[in-house]
Protein backbone atom coordinates (compact mmCIF):
# COMPACT_ATOMS: atom_id res chain seq x y z
CA UNK A 1 0.00 0.00 0.00
CA UNK A 2 2.92 2.57 0.60
CA UNK A 3 4.35 1.58 -2.98
CA UNK A 4 0.55 2.89 -4.62
CA UNK A 5 1.12 6.05 -2.31
CA UNK A 6 4.45 6.62 -3.48
CA UNK A 7 3.51 6.49 -7.50
CA UNK A 8 0.68 8.72 -6.35
CA UNK A 9 2.94 11.70 -5.25
CA UNK A 10 5.36 11.05 -8.01
CA UNK A 11 2.06 11.11 -10.20
CA UNK A 12 1.77 15.16 -8.86
CA UNK A 13 5.46 15.32 -9.59
CA UNK A 14 5.09 14.27 -12.68
CA UNK A 15 2.27 16.00 -14.24
CA UNK A 16 3.25 19.16 -12.52
CA UNK A 17 6.48 19.22 -14.98
CA UNK A 18 4.73 17.47 -18.03
CA UNK A 19 2.28 20.77 -17.78
CA UNK A 20 5.19 23.20 -17.50
CA UNK A 21 6.92 21.66 -19.91
CA UNK A 22 3.51 21.37 -23.04
CA UNK A 23 5.71 22.66 -25.49
CA UNK A 24 8.58 19.99 -26.11
CA UNK A 25 11.24 22.60 -27.14
CA UNK A 26 10.69 24.61 -23.90
CA UNK A 27 13.66 24.59 -21.90
CA UNK A 28 13.17 25.93 -18.06
CA UNK A 29 15.51 26.11 -15.17
CA UNK A 30 18.28 24.67 -17.58
CA UNK A 31 16.01 20.89 -18.03
CA UNK A 32 14.36 20.59 -20.91
CA UNK A 33 11.13 17.95 -21.34
CA UNK A 34 13.23 14.54 -21.51
CA UNK A 35 15.52 15.34 -18.38
CA UNK A 36 12.65 16.31 -16.36
CA UNK A 37 10.68 14.20 -16.86
CA UNK A 38 14.07 11.40 -16.46
CA UNK A 39 14.46 13.85 -12.69
CA UNK A 40 10.89 12.98 -11.59
CA UNK A 41 10.88 9.35 -12.92
CA UNK A 42 14.67 8.64 -11.13
CA UNK A 43 12.65 9.75 -8.11
CA UNK A 44 11.20 6.57 -8.25
CA UNK A 45 14.05 5.14 -8.32
CA UNK A 46 16.63 6.98 -5.84
CA UNK A 47 14.00 7.62 -3.36
CA UNK A 48 13.33 3.87 -3.16
CA UNK A 49 16.95 3.39 -2.39
CA UNK A 50 18.09 6.50 -0.27
CA UNK A 51 14.76 7.13 1.66
CA UNK A 52 13.17 3.48 2.53
CA UNK A 53 15.08 3.20 5.53
CA UNK A 54 13.81 0.67 8.47
CA UNK A 55 15.98 2.68 10.87
CA UNK A 56 13.02 4.85 11.82
CA UNK A 57 11.53 2.30 14.00
CA UNK A 58 15.02 2.99 16.34
CA UNK A 59 13.34 5.91 17.75
CA UNK A 60 10.22 3.39 19.45
CA UNK A 61 12.91 1.09 20.48
CA UNK A 62 14.75 3.44 22.66
CA UNK A 63 11.20 4.94 24.10
CA UNK A 64 9.62 1.81 24.97
CA UNK A 65 12.66 0.59 26.41
CA UNK A 66 12.89 -2.16 23.57
CA UNK A 67 16.67 -1.43 23.19
CA UNK A 68 17.53 -3.45 26.07
CA UNK A 69 16.83 -6.40 24.19
CA UNK A 70 19.65 -6.09 22.40
CA UNK A 71 22.51 -4.46 24.79
CA UNK A 72 22.49 -7.67 25.98
CA UNK A 73 23.09 -9.70 22.84
CA UNK A 74 26.74 -9.87 20.89
CA UNK A 75 25.38 -7.86 18.16
CA UNK A 76 26.40 -4.61 16.85
CA UNK A 77 22.98 -2.25 16.83
CA UNK A 78 24.15 -0.56 13.91
CA UNK A 79 25.33 -3.07 11.45
CA UNK A 80 21.75 -4.99 12.71
CA UNK A 81 19.82 -1.49 11.22
CA UNK A 82 22.05 -1.09 8.63
CA UNK A 83 21.43 -4.92 7.68
CA UNK A 84 17.72 -4.05 7.84
CA UNK A 85 17.70 -1.25 5.86
CA UNK A 86 19.24 -2.75 2.48
CA UNK A 87 17.44 -5.51 3.06
CA UNK A 88 14.14 -3.31 3.10
CA UNK A 89 15.87 -1.04 0.32
CA UNK A 90 15.90 -4.49 -1.85
CA UNK A 91 11.91 -4.82 -1.27
CA UNK A 92 11.76 -1.40 -2.35
CA UNK A 93 13.65 -0.95 -5.23
CA UNK A 94 12.17 -4.20 -6.80
CA UNK A 95 8.29 -2.66 -6.53
CA UNK A 96 10.11 0.78 -8.26
CA UNK A 97 11.38 -1.15 -10.98
CA UNK A 98 7.78 -2.71 -11.35
CA UNK A 99 6.14 0.58 -10.91
CA UNK A 100 8.86 2.07 -13.29
CA UNK A 101 7.91 -0.46 -15.93
CA UNK A 102 4.36 0.30 -15.52
CA UNK A 103 4.57 3.73 -15.49
CA UNK A 104 6.60 3.93 -18.85
CA UNK A 105 3.95 2.01 -20.15
CA UNK A 106 0.80 4.23 -18.65
CA UNK A 107 2.70 8.11 -19.23
CA UNK A 108 5.31 6.91 -22.28
CA UNK A 109 7.50 10.05 -21.24
CA UNK A 110 10.37 11.43 -22.47
CA UNK A 111 13.71 10.08 -21.03
CA UNK A 112 16.95 10.84 -20.96
CA UNK A 113 19.42 7.47 -21.15
CA UNK A 114 22.96 8.22 -19.82
CA UNK A 115 25.54 6.94 -21.89
CA UNK A 116 28.67 8.46 -19.85
CA UNK A 117 30.30 4.95 -17.97
CA UNK A 118 31.95 7.67 -15.51
CA UNK A 119 28.27 9.45 -15.28
CA UNK A 120 26.60 6.30 -14.50
CA UNK A 121 29.76 5.20 -12.02
CA UNK A 122 29.06 8.59 -10.19
CA UNK A 123 25.58 8.33 -10.46
CA UNK A 124 25.80 4.33 -8.28
CA UNK A 125 28.78 5.83 -5.77
CA UNK A 126 26.48 9.04 -4.87
CA UNK A 127 23.46 7.09 -4.54
CA UNK A 128 25.17 4.70 -2.21
CA UNK A 129 26.81 7.42 0.05
CA UNK A 130 23.47 8.60 0.18
CA UNK A 131 22.22 5.92 1.56
CA UNK A 132 24.26 6.41 4.70
CA UNK A 133 23.65 10.26 4.85
CA UNK A 134 20.34 9.41 5.34
CA UNK A 135 20.82 6.45 7.45
CA UNK A 136 23.00 8.29 10.19
CA UNK A 137 20.98 11.15 10.17
CA UNK A 138 17.89 8.97 11.02
CA UNK A 139 19.79 7.33 13.94
CA UNK A 140 20.75 10.85 14.72
CA UNK A 141 17.09 11.62 14.85
CA UNK A 142 15.77 8.67 16.66
CA UNK A 143 18.63 9.18 19.29
CA UNK A 144 16.36 11.97 20.63
CA UNK A 145 13.97 9.09 22.41
CA UNK A 146 16.68 8.93 25.46
CA UNK A 147 16.14 12.90 26.16
CA UNK A 148 12.27 12.86 25.28
CA UNK A 149 10.85 9.76 24.54
CA UNK A 150 7.38 11.21 23.13
CA UNK A 151 8.95 13.30 20.84
CA UNK A 152 10.82 11.18 18.80
CA UNK A 153 7.62 10.51 16.35
CA UNK A 154 7.56 14.75 16.07
CA UNK A 155 11.04 14.99 15.17
CA UNK A 156 10.72 12.26 12.76
CA UNK A 157 8.13 14.16 11.16
CA UNK A 158 9.90 17.47 11.46
CA UNK A 159 13.19 16.33 10.13
CA UNK A 160 12.93 12.91 8.35
CA UNK A 161 10.21 13.82 6.50
CA UNK A 162 9.18 17.69 6.39
CA UNK A 163 12.92 18.52 5.89
CA UNK A 164 14.18 15.84 3.86
CA UNK A 165 11.11 15.89 1.21
CA UNK A 166 12.01 19.27 0.27
CA UNK A 167 15.76 20.21 0.79
CA UNK A 168 17.04 16.99 -0.90
CA UNK A 169 15.19 17.40 -4.57
CA UNK A 170 12.71 15.26 -3.67
CA UNK A 171 9.83 17.29 -4.83
CA UNK A 172 11.56 19.47 -7.26
CA UNK A 173 14.84 19.91 -8.54
CA UNK A 174 16.45 22.60 -6.20
CA UNK A 175 18.42 24.74 -8.88
CA UNK A 176 14.79 26.33 -9.55
CA UNK A 177 15.52 28.29 -6.41
CA UNK A 178 17.97 31.34 -5.90
CA UNK A 179 21.33 30.97 -6.12
CA UNK A 180 21.62 32.29 -2.38
CA UNK A 181 19.17 29.53 -1.02
CA UNK A 182 21.28 27.08 -3.31
CA UNK A 183 24.53 28.12 -1.80
CA UNK A 184 22.90 27.81 1.64
CA UNK A 185 21.60 24.70 0.82
CA UNK A 186 24.69 22.71 -0.21
CA UNK A 187 26.03 23.67 3.30
CA UNK A 188 24.37 20.74 4.62
CA UNK A 189 23.69 16.84 3.96
CA UNK A 190 20.31 17.33 2.09
CA UNK A 191 21.05 17.90 -1.69
CA UNK A 192 23.32 15.09 -1.95
CA UNK A 193 20.45 12.79 -0.72
CA UNK A 194 18.26 12.91 -4.11
CA UNK A 195 19.53 15.56 -5.97
CA UNK A 196 22.59 14.96 -6.12
CA UNK A 197 22.65 11.63 -7.79
CA UNK A 198 19.38 12.73 -10.28
CA UNK A 199 22.03 15.50 -11.15
CA UNK A 200 25.16 13.53 -12.05
CA UNK A 201 22.58 10.87 -13.68
CA UNK A 202 22.04 13.33 -15.89
CA UNK A 203 25.21 15.38 -16.97
CA UNK A 204 24.68 18.05 -15.14
CA UNK A 205 26.95 17.52 -12.97
CA UNK A 206 30.54 16.28 -14.67
CA UNK A 207 34.40 16.12 -14.04
CA UNK A 208 36.01 17.85 -11.10
CA UNK A 209 32.56 19.21 -10.27
CA UNK A 210 31.10 15.41 -9.91
CA UNK A 211 34.38 14.34 -7.87
CA UNK A 212 34.42 17.57 -5.17
CA UNK A 213 30.57 16.55 -4.93
CA UNK A 214 31.08 13.09 -4.40
CA UNK A 215 33.88 13.98 -1.62
CA UNK A 216 31.60 16.68 0.31
CA UNK A 217 29.04 13.29 0.33
CA UNK A 218 32.32 11.18 1.90
CA UNK A 219 33.10 13.64 4.23
CA UNK A 220 29.31 13.88 5.29
CA UNK A 221 28.89 10.46 5.85
CA UNK A 222 32.30 10.63 8.29
CA UNK A 223 31.48 13.43 9.79
CA UNK A 224 27.27 11.97 10.67
CA UNK A 225 28.86 8.91 11.28
CA UNK A 226 31.03 10.84 14.30
CA UNK A 227 28.03 12.69 15.38
CA UNK A 228 25.42 9.87 15.66
CA UNK A 229 28.34 7.60 17.49
CA UNK A 230 28.46 10.52 20.00
CA UNK A 231 24.84 11.29 20.10
CA UNK A 232 24.46 7.57 20.67
CA UNK A 233 26.88 7.26 23.31
CA UNK A 234 25.28 9.92 25.35
CA UNK A 235 21.94 8.14 24.71
CA UNK A 236 23.33 5.11 26.30
CA UNK A 237 24.43 7.13 29.69
CA UNK A 238 20.54 8.32 30.14
CA UNK A 239 18.85 5.42 29.17
CA UNK A 240 16.47 4.02 31.78
CA UNK A 241 14.59 1.31 30.03
CA UNK A 242 11.49 2.65 30.34
CA UNK A 243 7.97 0.57 30.05
CA UNK A 244 10.66 -2.61 30.78
CA UNK B 1 -79.07 27.51 9.06
CA UNK B 2 -77.44 24.30 9.40
CA UNK B 3 -75.30 24.87 6.24
CA UNK B 4 -74.27 27.92 8.03
CA UNK B 5 -73.77 26.05 11.13
CA UNK B 6 -72.04 23.39 9.06
CA UNK B 7 -69.64 25.99 6.99
CA UNK B 8 -68.60 27.44 10.40
CA UNK B 9 -67.69 24.25 11.91
CA UNK B 10 -65.61 23.35 8.73
CA UNK B 11 -63.57 27.40 8.90
CA UNK B 12 -63.26 26.38 12.64
CA UNK B 13 -62.12 22.49 11.83
CA UNK B 14 -59.69 24.62 9.82
CA UNK B 15 -58.47 26.60 11.23
CA UNK B 16 -57.92 24.35 14.39
CA UNK B 17 -56.03 21.96 11.66
CA UNK B 18 -53.50 24.59 10.65
CA UNK B 19 -53.39 25.90 14.49
CA UNK B 20 -52.21 22.52 15.44
CA UNK B 21 -50.06 22.45 12.23
CA UNK B 22 -47.77 25.65 13.72
CA UNK B 23 -47.48 24.46 17.13
CA UNK B 24 -46.53 21.27 15.83
CA UNK B 25 -43.88 22.30 13.17
CA UNK B 26 -42.72 25.08 15.95
CA UNK B 27 -41.91 21.40 18.16
CA UNK B 28 -40.78 20.04 15.80
CA UNK B 29 -37.93 23.03 14.89
CA UNK B 30 -37.37 23.52 18.90
CA UNK B 31 -36.37 20.38 18.90
CA UNK B 32 -34.09 19.83 16.36
CA UNK B 33 -32.39 23.31 17.50
CA UNK B 34 -32.52 21.30 21.25
CA UNK B 35 -30.72 18.42 19.02
CA UNK B 36 -28.55 20.90 17.36
CA UNK B 37 -27.91 22.18 20.73
CA UNK B 38 -27.40 18.85 22.27
CA UNK B 39 -24.57 17.73 19.92
CA UNK B 40 -22.79 20.93 19.44
CA UNK B 41 -22.15 20.64 23.61
CA UNK B 42 -21.24 17.23 23.60
CA UNK B 43 -18.91 17.83 20.58
CA UNK B 44 -17.34 20.83 22.28
CA UNK B 45 -16.75 18.50 25.37
CA UNK B 46 -15.06 16.08 23.58
CA UNK B 47 -12.59 18.63 21.53
CA UNK B 48 -12.12 19.90 24.83
CA UNK B 49 -10.86 16.69 26.02
CA UNK B 50 -9.16 15.83 22.42
CA UNK B 51 -7.07 19.38 23.63
CA UNK B 52 -6.09 18.39 26.76
CA UNK B 53 -4.71 15.23 25.95
CA UNK B 54 -2.45 16.87 23.10
CA UNK B 55 -1.44 19.99 25.29
CA UNK B 56 -0.39 17.41 27.88
CA UNK B 57 2.52 17.02 25.39
CA UNK B 58 3.82 20.27 24.89
CA UNK B 59 7.28 19.19 22.96
CA UNK B 60 5.21 16.94 20.43
CA UNK B 61 2.52 19.98 19.65
CA UNK B 62 5.44 22.47 19.11
CA UNK B 63 7.67 19.70 16.87
CA UNK B 64 4.14 18.56 14.95
CA UNK B 65 3.04 22.62 14.46
CA UNK B 66 6.46 23.56 13.27
CA UNK B 67 6.55 20.90 10.86
CA UNK B 68 3.22 21.43 9.27
CA UNK B 69 3.90 25.12 8.98
CA UNK B 70 7.38 24.50 7.82
CA UNK B 71 5.92 21.86 5.12
CA UNK B 72 3.19 24.71 4.17
CA UNK B 73 6.15 27.53 3.31
CA UNK B 74 8.21 25.24 1.75
CA UNK B 75 5.44 24.03 -1.44
CA UNK B 76 4.07 27.42 -1.47
CA UNK B 77 7.79 28.88 -1.71
CA UNK B 78 7.92 26.48 -4.24
CA UNK B 79 5.25 27.13 -6.40
CA UNK B 80 6.11 31.00 -6.11
CA UNK B 81 9.68 30.58 -7.74
CA UNK B 82 8.17 27.48 -10.36
CA UNK B 83 5.19 29.93 -11.63
CA UNK B 84 7.41 32.65 -11.37
CA UNK B 85 9.84 31.24 -13.83
CA UNK B 86 7.77 29.35 -16.12
CA UNK B 87 5.34 32.99 -15.90
CA UNK B 88 1.75 30.75 -15.86
CA UNK B 89 1.25 27.15 -15.09
CA UNK B 90 -1.53 26.27 -17.01
CA UNK B 91 -2.70 29.56 -18.00
CA UNK B 92 -2.82 30.57 -14.64
CA UNK B 93 -0.75 33.16 -12.42
CA UNK B 94 1.44 32.77 -9.94
CA UNK B 95 -1.26 34.53 -7.68
CA UNK B 96 -4.05 31.96 -8.83
CA UNK B 97 -2.16 29.13 -8.60
CA UNK B 98 -1.12 29.75 -5.19
CA UNK B 99 -4.90 30.71 -4.59
CA UNK B 100 -5.86 26.88 -5.28
CA UNK B 101 -2.92 25.38 -3.25
CA UNK B 102 -4.34 27.68 -0.41
CA UNK B 103 -8.00 26.06 -1.32
CA UNK B 104 -6.58 22.94 -1.14
CA UNK B 105 -5.11 23.61 2.60
CA UNK B 106 -8.06 24.82 3.91
CA UNK B 107 -10.30 21.95 3.05
CA UNK B 108 -7.35 19.49 3.63
CA UNK B 109 -7.00 21.24 7.76
CA UNK B 110 -10.67 21.79 8.07
CA UNK B 111 -11.37 18.08 7.49
CA UNK B 112 -8.16 16.58 9.47
CA UNK B 113 -9.33 19.37 12.32
CA UNK B 114 -12.55 17.90 12.46
CA UNK B 115 -12.57 14.52 11.31
CA UNK B 116 -9.33 13.31 13.17
CA UNK B 117 -11.30 10.63 15.15
CA UNK B 118 -11.09 8.66 11.95
CA UNK B 119 -7.62 8.03 12.25
CA UNK B 120 -8.32 6.44 16.27
CA UNK B 121 -11.29 4.19 15.05
CA UNK B 122 -9.36 1.19 14.23
CA UNK B 123 -8.50 -0.11 17.56
CA UNK B 124 -11.82 0.65 18.93
CA UNK B 125 -13.01 -2.14 16.56
CA UNK B 126 -10.62 -4.54 16.68
CA UNK B 127 -10.37 -4.48 20.36
CA UNK B 128 -14.51 -4.23 20.90
CA UNK B 129 -14.43 -0.96 22.48
CA UNK B 130 -16.78 0.63 19.79
CA UNK B 131 -19.57 -1.45 21.89
CA UNK B 132 -19.42 1.19 24.71
CA UNK B 133 -20.20 3.91 21.90
CA UNK B 134 -22.23 2.36 20.67
CA UNK B 135 -24.46 2.31 24.05
CA UNK B 136 -24.09 5.78 24.69
CA UNK B 137 -27.03 8.32 24.30
CA UNK B 138 -26.04 10.29 20.89
CA UNK B 139 -25.17 8.74 17.14
CA UNK B 140 -22.74 6.34 17.12
CA UNK B 141 -21.82 8.01 13.66
CA UNK B 142 -21.14 11.35 15.47
CA UNK B 143 -19.03 10.06 17.60
CA UNK B 144 -16.63 8.38 15.35
CA UNK B 145 -16.33 11.01 12.87
CA UNK B 146 -16.30 14.42 15.39
CA UNK B 147 -15.20 12.60 18.91
CA UNK B 148 -11.51 14.40 18.68
CA UNK B 149 -10.79 17.60 16.92
CA UNK B 150 -7.26 18.19 16.45
CA UNK B 151 -5.73 21.13 18.30
CA UNK B 152 -2.66 21.38 15.88
CA UNK B 153 -4.56 21.90 12.61
CA UNK B 154 -6.74 24.42 14.64
CA UNK B 155 -3.74 26.60 15.45
CA UNK B 156 -3.00 26.71 11.54
CA UNK B 157 -6.81 27.62 10.51
CA UNK B 158 -6.75 31.62 11.17
CA UNK B 159 -3.26 31.99 9.57
CA UNK B 160 -4.50 29.83 6.23
CA UNK B 161 -7.89 32.19 6.51
CA UNK B 162 -5.66 34.90 6.54
CA UNK B 163 -3.45 33.76 3.85
CA UNK B 164 -6.75 32.84 1.87
CA UNK B 165 -8.25 36.34 2.40
CA UNK B 166 -5.23 38.15 1.54
CA UNK B 167 -4.39 36.10 -2.00
CA UNK B 168 -7.90 35.55 -2.90
CA UNK B 169 -8.61 39.63 -2.39
CA UNK B 170 -5.70 40.03 -4.85
CA UNK B 171 -7.57 38.36 -7.43
CA UNK B 172 -10.33 40.84 -7.40
CA UNK B 173 -14.07 38.71 -7.00
CA UNK B 174 -17.32 40.29 -7.07
CA UNK B 175 -19.20 39.56 -3.71
CA UNK B 176 -21.15 36.79 -6.13
CA UNK B 177 -18.41 34.92 -6.69
CA UNK B 178 -16.26 35.18 -3.16
CA UNK B 179 -19.95 33.72 -2.13
CA UNK B 180 -19.80 31.19 -4.61
CA UNK B 181 -16.68 30.30 -3.71
CA UNK B 182 -17.56 30.05 0.54
CA UNK B 183 -20.72 27.67 -1.19
CA UNK B 184 -18.57 25.51 -2.69
CA UNK B 185 -16.13 25.16 -0.08
CA UNK B 186 -19.14 23.88 2.45
CA UNK B 187 -19.92 21.52 -0.05
CA UNK B 188 -16.13 20.48 -0.58
CA UNK B 189 -16.06 19.57 3.18
CA UNK B 190 -19.18 18.02 2.69
CA UNK B 191 -18.22 15.61 0.15
CA UNK B 192 -14.86 14.95 3.03
CA UNK B 193 -17.13 14.03 5.32
CA UNK B 194 -19.15 12.10 3.18
CA UNK B 195 -15.21 9.94 2.36
CA UNK B 196 -14.30 9.96 5.81
CA UNK B 197 -17.97 8.27 6.28
CA UNK B 198 -17.32 5.72 4.02
CA UNK B 199 -13.63 5.06 5.23
CA UNK B 200 -15.04 4.14 8.31
CA UNK B 201 -17.78 2.20 7.51
CA UNK B 202 -15.31 -0.15 5.18
CA UNK B 203 -13.29 0.07 8.93
CA UNK B 204 -16.17 -1.96 10.36
CA UNK B 205 -16.45 -4.05 7.87
CA UNK B 206 -12.43 -4.91 6.53
CA UNK B 207 -10.95 -3.43 9.78
CA UNK B 208 -9.02 -1.85 7.63
CA UNK B 209 -8.87 1.90 7.74
CA UNK B 210 -5.24 3.28 7.94
CA UNK B 211 -4.02 2.75 4.43
CA UNK B 212 -7.78 3.70 3.06
CA UNK B 213 -7.59 7.12 4.86
CA UNK B 214 -4.19 7.95 3.69
CA UNK B 215 -4.97 7.07 0.01
CA UNK B 216 -7.70 9.18 -0.10
CA UNK B 217 -5.10 11.76 1.65
CA UNK B 218 -2.93 10.90 -1.66
CA UNK B 219 -5.94 11.29 -3.53
CA UNK B 220 -6.57 14.90 -2.22
CA UNK B 221 -3.27 15.92 -2.63
CA UNK B 222 -3.36 16.12 -5.92
CA UNK B 223 -5.66 18.67 -5.94
CA UNK B 224 -2.65 20.71 -4.45
CA UNK B 225 -2.65 22.39 -8.05
CA UNK B 226 -5.54 22.78 -10.51
CA UNK B 227 -7.10 19.80 -12.17
CA UNK B 228 -6.04 21.11 -15.51
CA UNK B 229 -2.43 19.89 -15.49
CA UNK B 230 -3.60 16.18 -15.31
CA UNK B 231 -4.43 14.19 -18.57
CA UNK B 232 -6.93 12.43 -19.48
CA UNK B 233 -7.92 9.87 -17.83
CA UNK B 234 -6.72 10.65 -14.66
CA UNK B 235 -8.08 14.35 -14.74
CA UNK B 236 -11.98 12.59 -15.31
CA UNK B 237 -11.55 10.36 -12.47
CA UNK B 238 -10.06 12.97 -10.07
CA UNK B 239 -12.81 15.66 -11.19
CA UNK B 240 -16.24 13.09 -11.06
CA UNK B 241 -14.89 9.78 -9.49
CA UNK B 242 -12.69 10.69 -6.39
CA UNK B 243 -14.20 14.67 -7.37
CA UNK B 244 -10.94 15.87 -5.97
CA UNK B 245 -11.44 18.67 -8.38
CA UNK B 246 -15.22 19.51 -7.18
CA UNK B 247 -13.92 19.61 -3.60
CA UNK B 248 -11.22 21.72 -4.05
CA UNK B 249 -10.24 23.13 -8.12
CA UNK B 250 -14.05 24.02 -8.50
CA UNK B 251 -14.00 26.49 -5.34
CA UNK B 252 -10.81 27.97 -6.46
CA UNK B 253 -12.23 28.45 -9.84
CA UNK B 254 -15.98 30.04 -8.74
CA UNK B 255 -14.04 32.75 -7.08
CA UNK B 256 -11.74 33.34 -10.29
CA UNK B 257 -15.10 33.44 -11.85
CA UNK B 258 -14.36 30.28 -14.36
CA UNK B 259 -17.44 27.71 -13.04
CA UNK B 260 -20.93 27.48 -15.26
CA UNK B 261 -24.03 27.31 -13.82
CA UNK B 262 -24.37 23.67 -14.45
CA UNK B 263 -20.89 22.67 -13.03
CA UNK B 264 -22.18 24.61 -9.77
CA UNK B 265 -25.05 22.59 -9.51
CA UNK B 266 -23.61 19.17 -10.57
CA UNK B 267 -21.17 19.87 -7.51
CA UNK B 268 -24.28 20.39 -5.33
CA UNK B 269 -26.00 17.39 -6.15
CA UNK B 270 -22.74 15.43 -5.89
CA UNK B 271 -22.05 16.62 -2.76
CA UNK B 272 -25.57 15.98 -1.38
CA UNK B 273 -25.74 12.46 -2.78
CA UNK B 274 -21.68 11.53 -1.85
CA UNK B 275 -23.12 12.33 1.83
CA UNK B 276 -26.66 10.19 1.16
CA UNK B 277 -24.80 7.08 0.07
CA UNK B 278 -21.93 7.32 2.87
CA UNK B 279 -24.85 7.66 5.30
CA UNK B 280 -26.76 4.63 4.38
CA UNK B 281 -23.12 2.61 3.59
CA UNK B 282 -22.59 3.40 7.51
CA UNK B 283 -25.95 1.99 8.34
CA UNK B 284 -24.94 -0.80 6.29
CA UNK B 285 -21.72 -1.26 8.37
CA UNK B 286 -23.47 -1.04 11.25
CA UNK B 287 -25.33 -3.62 11.04
CA UNK B 288 -22.32 -5.96 10.45
CA UNK B 289 -20.35 -4.97 13.45
CA UNK B 290 -19.59 -8.28 14.87
CA UNK B 291 -18.46 -7.06 18.41
CA UNK B 292 -15.46 -9.19 18.03
CA UNK B 293 -12.84 -9.30 20.72
CA UNK B 294 -15.12 -7.68 23.06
Amino acid sequence: MWRIRNVMQILLVYFLWDAVFSDPDRIVFGYDRAKILTYVLGLVFVKAFVLSARAADVAGEVSQGDLSNYLVKPVNYFKYWLVRDISSKVLNLTFALIEMFFLFLLLKPSFYIQTNILSLLGFVVSVVLAMFIYFTLIFINSSVSFWIPEAAWGVHFLVGVVIVEFLSGALFPLDLLPSTVQTALNLTPFPYLIFFPLQVYLGNVTGFAMIRGLLVCGVWVVLLFYVMSYVWRRGLKVYQAYGR
Amino acid sequence: MVDKLVSQLSVISDRLVSLLGFVKNKKRETNVLERVYYYFKIWLLMSKNSFLVMLTQKKLFALFLTGKLVRFAFFSAFLYYLVLGVDRLAGYSVGQTIFFFLTFNIVDVLAQFLFREVYRFRPLVVSGDFDLILTKPYRALFRALLGGADVIDLATIPLLIAALVYVGSSLNPTVFHTFLFTLLLINGLLISAAFHIAVLALGIITLEIDHTIMIYRDLTNLGRLPVDIYKQPLRGIITFFIPVGIMITLPAKALMGLVTFYGVLFSFVLGITAIGLSLRFWDFALKHYTSASS
